[in-house]
């Protein structure tokens, strides 16, 4: 089946670039037309036929609150597995997030800085930011840095600003809270060999 | 010499590295020097004479200036000298702060600038020279303008005019732009790139280019207005504002909770500090009044009790005597004493008649004396033994009588002994237990009164009082803010069918303003299309024919002819002789006629005056649009504000009916609650008493019961004690009787005896009596009646005694009876008064008791619940973050009493926080999300920081609120939508200014193609053909600017309704705004791929070539630099160079000046063959064009020059200039 044949939006090509390597699509990104990539696909035409043409080849079009993102129909155990240690890292970063006299939700514009400093001045920020465990940057600034790094990535946060380093909050972090939100953790009692320190349900 | 004007010489003194160089220049010029020896400086130099813009010579920004790189000292000078008809004249340049120019009228001499000592002079000795010699030297020109217009021979100074090189035209400044290009671009390649840009460089100044920053700029402002308008107008950003309004609300209400309870906490706890030690005293002044009421109370209930002992004594005594008296009176009546008393009271007549009834006797008895007492002794010893026996028996009976009396008495006595012990016993007992009695019944009734007073007491009086009182206010001032909201709610209605009816004048004004211009333009453009659809066919109607065969035909058939017939191309017109001057035949006086006719200039002129009319119906209606928009705003602003304030207001007062609304039910609950906090202390009050009283009914109901049985049985005792007695009584009298009734049986016997005796006397004597004659009769008579008289005397001292006693009792007692009775009442009475005080006295000692044990409790209460409060204030408040947030309020509050208690407060306040602490999350959530959606540089400017602090967040959503008030969206989509207007209406504006020019290109090309045609090429058969034409522009941002400027025309001006979404957005409106958008957008995205910074003219057309150089030909296209060799290249650029600056010139030039040479100056032509460039000098003779060449060596190429000049590096790094000795071979 050819993509003609969906009568596809131009953009096409351009949205399973984005998707295809496991970033959201949100409504409140400005970054490389992002939010303009949210209103084609949020049309409900275009959406019925970048479904249709998205499952030929085994992608499904997962709709969140303001964000889109793919799901691979029956995905292989080693890629979930992978996926969760990627949101097990999250837990901490969400912990310190929520843990800002400003906490950090969508929209939320900031700059690496300001979390340092806070963290700096704040015993139990300072300690929350050195517990997560994935950074090795010297300093709580650069260790920021990284962290925001990581999310941009991910697509959960977007660099508005280079000059000034402001980043803001995607829509997408909605997806991030629900699965931390999801994850119920055990303590390891001992009695078990096989004792879980996660539990995703 | 020549006869024509040129520039014939350039002289450089002290310019850059030479010192001095004289350079002819009347022909063909070339310079021959290594590279960096200064060829191309004094090829600029010389360009500088044409263009006179130091800015435009080429020389790199990192270069020096021309100023400061030729004019390095004060007496360097440029002299251009410039051969005309009759004599030379010529220019010095000079630097003075700037460049500067001066002409003189005479030809060069060095003699005019250098010393003996071949110094260069000063300009004020050289001036100072020349007025000397009487040399004319015009003034400092200070601008290249003006130097221009003299050389191009436009000014009009007559003194300045004769100084020119040619007579330009208005277009003259395309010669110095021409000769200025073909020097700059002779080093690249040729590309119709670069002639485009020379034929619209020559065409243009630098303003008339689009530039495409400014519209980019102009399209990002807009994009980004219309994508925070789309993103505000979305749903989800709707309902983001709608949360956050009613977060704000909720968050601003619990703010506006927790400042109040902290300023109560405050007044609370300064009210605490300061009245404790007051609490204190209060409580023990209380109690000490207690006791002094307690004190009093007792004094005058013991006083009273005294007194109603006394009382009581006093009715028991009259008690008593009262009784005793009546029981004596029923005693006597039982006695029938007043019978006895009415006989007594005969008593002394019976005993009268006894006397005389003796005397009587006596004298009957007078003449028997002895017999009468004979016999009268006998019976009277009969019967003084009878008396004597009688007394006997009497005395007997008497004993026996008061024997037993005795022992009757004794019983009696026993018995009212006993009777008496019994019933004072039982009167001790019944005393004993009334007394009990008494006491309980006091106990009872005062608990009574206190009930009473429980009763009619108000608990909690002062608080439900002010509580009563608080509703009453927060219920006037409700009804105060109801009705002023209503009134402010129809100020809000009235004010928004204003501002509608205004917007929709507004809308209207606009729509009829916008269809009468669009209507008026249209009737302009059919008009247009008129003169235009003339100026077409003309060429081949009969205006054309009249054009071509007629002299001065305006002046002759112009006067007469329909103006519709000379526009037909069917009438097929001929040129007849005979009929010249005649009209079939007939000759016309013209003269007085008016002529009919137009030439093409007014019908161009026509064209242009409808063109003109039409801008200036956009233009006025551009501006009554940007006046309605305006008036829109104004409207906006004056409404929207008024609106917003009171939609503001209406919102105040609505939040606060709610808090009253809330606050009365609370009050409400409050009042229900103190109002049953009073129930339940009166029923707890009167439970207590109840309880005694119950238990005092109880007690005084066996109390009565005790009493009965206590009289019961003693009742019965004494019956049984009356019985015995009566018994006893009843015995002894018996037997008293019998032994009585055994002495009378035997006094009876005896009595008859003796009266049986007696009458034997008696009845002797009668018969002795009678023997002497006595009348026995009439002496017994009177016997018997001393008998009964006697006899009733004798029953009359029997009673004798007790009547005394009764007479005594009756005087001493039973008559004082009354008195007694009323002494005794009003004793009873002042007992009562007594009681009846003491009762009112303890009533009014318990209700006052009570009352202050109240107030203590109360202040006894107060004073804990402060205690309490501060503690747990300090221990488990004063740490917390929530005083931290609230200390100012809490600190700076003045001491009041509130009707809450601080530990409520703290804890409500602690409760509240946290629910603060949810609302306000939630709230900055709302206003993060709703933040986010826009762009960080929005419009609206709708941003929070991070680190925004409460008060940031509450103004964020405060502004929001205005903005919806004031319909800022409103405002903000009429500017974006009279910005898409604007930026469509320049754009369109700039395409077709620019579009315009594209005749003229077209004109110059056609003179290009023609003067191409012209070059005599056959000759060397070198080059066989250059054709050069015309293409549409493949520019994709041009393509796109033209579009829109076709959609503007298409559309009009206006098409700004159905930009967005909203009401007025009607499909046709809303598609063509689409549209609009969309082309807008494009256009931004192709303006950022291309990166190109403006359009110019050379951007609107696509130039191709096609040259045929022996057998090769180019066939059409772009680039011209793969023909052949090096030299040919050069040579056709060369070519193509000489035509381009042939037809400026000619194009440029004034008609009538036609004597005169100018310069075209291409470096580097080394490559080129000696052929070629011989052909090349001739092909630019012919267009009255000098070549001045740049060779890096000589390589005999110099000997086609008119002039050589060699270039040399000497000592101190001067260059020399020098002419080389050549001959030319042609020129």
């Amino acid at each position: 089946m050819l993509a003609e044949d969906f009568s596809l939006p131009k953009q096409t090509h351009e949205i399973f670039a984005v998707m295809a390597r496991g970033n959201f699509i949100s409504s409140n990104g400005s970054r490389d037309g992002m939010n303009r990539l949210y209103d084609v696909i949020n049309n409900p035409d275009n959406f019925d036929r970048l479904q249709a043409y998205f499952n030929v080849i085994r992608y499904n079009i997962e709709r969140g609150n303001n964000f889109f993102y793919f799901s691979k129909l029956h995905e292989p155990n080693s890629d979930l597995e992978k996926k969760l240690e990627r949101f097990e890292r999250y837990i901490d970063i969400i912990d310190l997030f929520a843990s800002m006299d400003n906490k950090i939700t969508i929209g939320s514009r900031f700059r690496p800085g300001e979390i340092a400093e806070e963290c700096n001045a704040n015993v139990r920020l300072k300690q929350k930011l050195q517990k997560i465990p994935l950074y090795r940057s010297e300093t709580l600034h650069n260790k920021v840095r990284e962290i925001c790094e990581l999310m941009s990535r991910d697509s959960y946060l977007e660099l508005e600003d280079e000059k000034t380093e402001s980043y803001k909050v995607l829509d997408s972090y909605t997806y991030l809270l629900d699965v931390v939100n999801a994850v119920a953790i055990y303590e390891d009692t001992g009695n078990t060999d096989n004792a879980q320190g996660l539990i995703y349900n | 010499m020549e006869n024509c004007r040129i520039l014939n010489r350039i002289v450089e003194i002290n310019i850059s590295n030479v010192k001095y160089a004289d350079i002819e220049l009347s022909g063909n010029t070339c310079f021959v020097g290594t590279n960096n020896f200064g060829k191309t400086s004094l090829q600029r130099a010389i360009l500088f004479f044409y263009s006179a813009n130091s800015r435009g010579l080429g020389i790199s920004p990192s270069q020096k200036p021309f100023e400061e790189h030729y004019f390095r000292y004060e007496n360097s000078y440029i002299v251009y000298e410039i051969a005309t008809e009759d004599k030379p004249f010529f220019v010095i340049v000079y630097r003075h702060n700037k460049l500067v120019f001066r002409f003189v009228d005479a030809p060069y001499s060095p003699d005019f600038f250098f010393t003996a000592n071949d110094e260069a002079m000063k300009i004020k000795e050289i001036i100072s020279n020349f007025e000397k010699r009487g040399i004319y030297i015009s003034n400092q020109i200070d601008t290249f303008e003006r130097y221009r217009n003299i050389i191009y021979g436009t000014e009009t100074d007559k003194q300045l005019s004769k100084f020119h090189l040619l007579k330009g035209n208005e277009k003259y400044q395309n010669i110095p732009k021409s000769i200025t290009n073909v020097f700059l671009s002779s080093k690249s390649s040729v590309d119709s790139r670069f002639i485009k840009d020379f034929i619209a460089n020559s065409l243009t100044t630098e303003s008339s280019s689009i530039k495409l920053e400014q519209v980019e700029r102009q399209l990002r402002q807009f994009n980004e207005k219309y994508s925070d308008i789309e993103m505000y107008l979305r749903k989800e950003s709707q309902q983001l504002i709608e949360m956050i309004d009613k977060k704000y609300d909720q968050v601003h209400m619990l703010k506006g909770a927790q400042m109040e309870m902290a300023d109560k906490l405050g007044s609370s706890l300064r009210f605490a500090e300061t009245q404790n030690e007051a609490i204190r005293e209060s409580a023990k002044k209380k109690e000490e009044e207690l006791e002094v009421l307690e004190a009093e109370h007792d004094a005058q209930k013991e006083h009273i009790e005294s007194k109603q002992n006394e009382f009581r004594e006093e009715i028991g005594y009259y008690d008593r005597t009262i009784r005793d008296a009546n029981k004596k009176l029923k005693e006597y009546k039982e006695k029938n004493i007043e019978q006895a008393v009415e006989k007594n009271a005969d008593r002394e007549k019976l005993q009268v008649e006894l006397n005389i009834a003796r005397r009587e006797y006596e004298s009957l008895t007078s003449n028997v004396a002895s017999i009468e007492l004979k016999y009268s002794s006998l019976i009277e010893q009969l019967r003084n033994d009878k008396s004597a026996y009688i007394n006997k028996i009497n005395s007997r009976t008497g004993e026996v009588f008061n024997h037993y009396n005795e022992l009757q008495l004794l019983q009696k006595n026993e018995y009212n002994k006993r009777d008496a012990e019994l019933k004072q016993k039982r009167e001790e007992s019944l005393n004993e237990v009334n007394a009990e009695v008494t006491a309980k019944q006091i106990e009872f009734n005062e608990l009574k009164s206190e009930e009473k007073v429980i009763r009619n007491t108000r608990f909690y009086e002062q608080e439900i009082r002010n509580l009563e009182s608080e509703l009453a206010e927060l219920r006037a001032v409700n009804y105060k803010n109801k009705s002023e909201r209503a009134i402010k709610q129809n100020m809000v209605q009235t004010l928004q069918r204003e501002w509608e009816a205004l917007e929709l004048k507004l809308k209207s004004s606009l729509s009829n303003r916008v269809n009468q211009t669009n209507n008026e333009i249209i009737k302009i453009r059919n008009e247009i299309k008129e003169i235009e659809g003339k100026l077409d066919v003309q060429h081949d109607a009969f205006y054309g024919f009249l054009e071509k065969n007629v002299k001065n035909w305006h002046q002759t058939i112009g006067k007469v002819v329909n103006e519709k017939l000379l526009f037909r191309t069917d009438i097929a017109p001929e040129l007849k002789q005979e009929a010249a001057d005649t009209l079939y035949g007939i000759s016309l006086n013209l003269e007085p006629l008016e002529m009919v006719s137009k030439s093409i200039e007014e019908y161009q002129f026509d064209k242009n005056e409808r063109l003109a009319q039409i801008r200036d119906l956009e233009e006025s209606l551009n501006q009554f649009q940007t006046a309605n928009n305006e008036e829109k705003m104004l409207a906006a602003d004056k409404y929207g504000k008024q609106l917003g304030e009171l939609k503001e207001d209406v919102k105040v007062l609505a939040y606060s009916l709610e808090l009253a609304e809330k606050r009365e039910q609370k009050l409400n609950h409050e009042f229900e609650d103190w109002n049953n906090r009073a129930g339940k202390e009166v029923e707890e009050s009167l439970s207590g008493n109840r309880q005694r009283l119950n238990l005092l009914e109880e007690e005084l109901s066996i109390l009565s019961k005790k009493k009965n049985l206590v009289l019961s049985d003693f009742t019965h005792q004494l019956e049984k004690l009356k019985v015995y007695s009566d018994e006893r009584l009843s015995e002894l009298k018996g037997k008293q009787e019998t032994e009585i009734s055994e002495l009378e049986v035997d006094k009876k016997n005896h009595v008859k005896e003796f009266e049986n005796k007696e009458e034997e006397l008696v009845k002797e004597k009668d018969s002795n009596f009678k023997s002497k004659g006595v009348d026995a009769k009439q002496l017994k008579n009177v016997e018997a009646r001393m008998k009964e008289l006697q006899e009733a005397l004798k029953e009359i001292e029997q009673y004798s005694q007790i009547i005394h006693d009764y007479l005594k009792d009756k005087r001493e007692t039973f008559d004082k009876l009354p008195d007694l009775i009323q002494k005794k009442e009003e004793y009873m009475k002042s007992n009562a008064d007594l009681h009846a005080q003491l009762e009112e006295s303890t009533r009014k000692y318990n209700m006052k008791r009570m009352e202050l044990n109240k107030q203590k409790r109360a202040l006894d209460e107060e004073l804990i619940d402060y205690n309490n409060g501060i503690n747990f204030y300090s221990n488990n408040f004063r740490d917390t973050p929530v005083y931290t947030k609230y200390s100012d309020i809490i600190e700076r509050a003045e001491s009041k009493r509130t009707n809450y208690h601080i530990m409520d407060l703290c804890t409500q306040m602690l409760k509240n926080d946290s629910h603060f602490s949810e609302e306000y999350g939630a709230f900055q959530r709302f206003v993060n999300e709703f933040a986010g959606k826009f762009r960080f540089d929005n419009h609206f400017n709708f941003v929070i920081r991070n680190d925004a602090s409460q008060g940031e967040y509450e103004r964020f959503a405060q502004n929001l609120r205005s903005f919806i008030n004031e319909n800022k969206i409103e405002l903000s989509v009429a500017e974006t939508a009279t910005q898409i207007g604007l930026v469509t209406d320049s754009i369109a504006t700039k395409v077709k200014e620019l579009s315009g020019q594209k005749d003229k290109i077209q004109h110059i090309i056609s003179l290009i193609a023609e003067d191409f045609k012209k070059a005599e090429f056959e000759e060397s058969k070198l080059i066989e053909f250059i054709k050069i034409r015309l293409e549409e522009s493949d520019n994709k941002v041009y393509k796109l600017l033209k579009r829109i400027q076709e959609f503007r025309e298409e559309n009009g001006l206006v098409y700004n309704e159905g930009l967005f979404n909203t009401d007025f957005a009607t499909g046709q409106k809303r598609e063509i705004s689409t549209r609009a958008v969309k082309l807008l957008d494009q256009l931004r995205t192709a303006i950022k791929e291309q990166e190109q910074e403006e359009i110019r003219l050379q951007d609107l057309f696509e130039l191709k070539f096609n040259i045929k150089e022996g057998m090769n030909e180019t066939g059409w296209t772009h680039k011209i630099d793969s023909i052949g060799s090096t030299g040919t290249d050069i040579l056709v650029k060369a070519i193509i160079y000489i035509t381009l600056l042939h037809v400026f010139i000619k194009e440029s030039s004034h008609r009538s000046s036609k004597d005169f040479k100018v310069h075209c100056i291409i470096d580097e032509v080394g490559q080129i063959s000696a052929h070629y460039l011989r052909e090349l000098l001739r092909f630019a003779k012919n267009r009255n064009i000098m070549m001045i060449n740049g060779l890096p060596n000589k390589s005999g190429l110099e000997s086609h020059y008119k002039y050589t000049y060699q270039f040399r590096r000497e000592e101190g790094n001067n260059v020399r200039i020098f002419p080389s000795i050549v001959t030319e071979v042609e020129a």
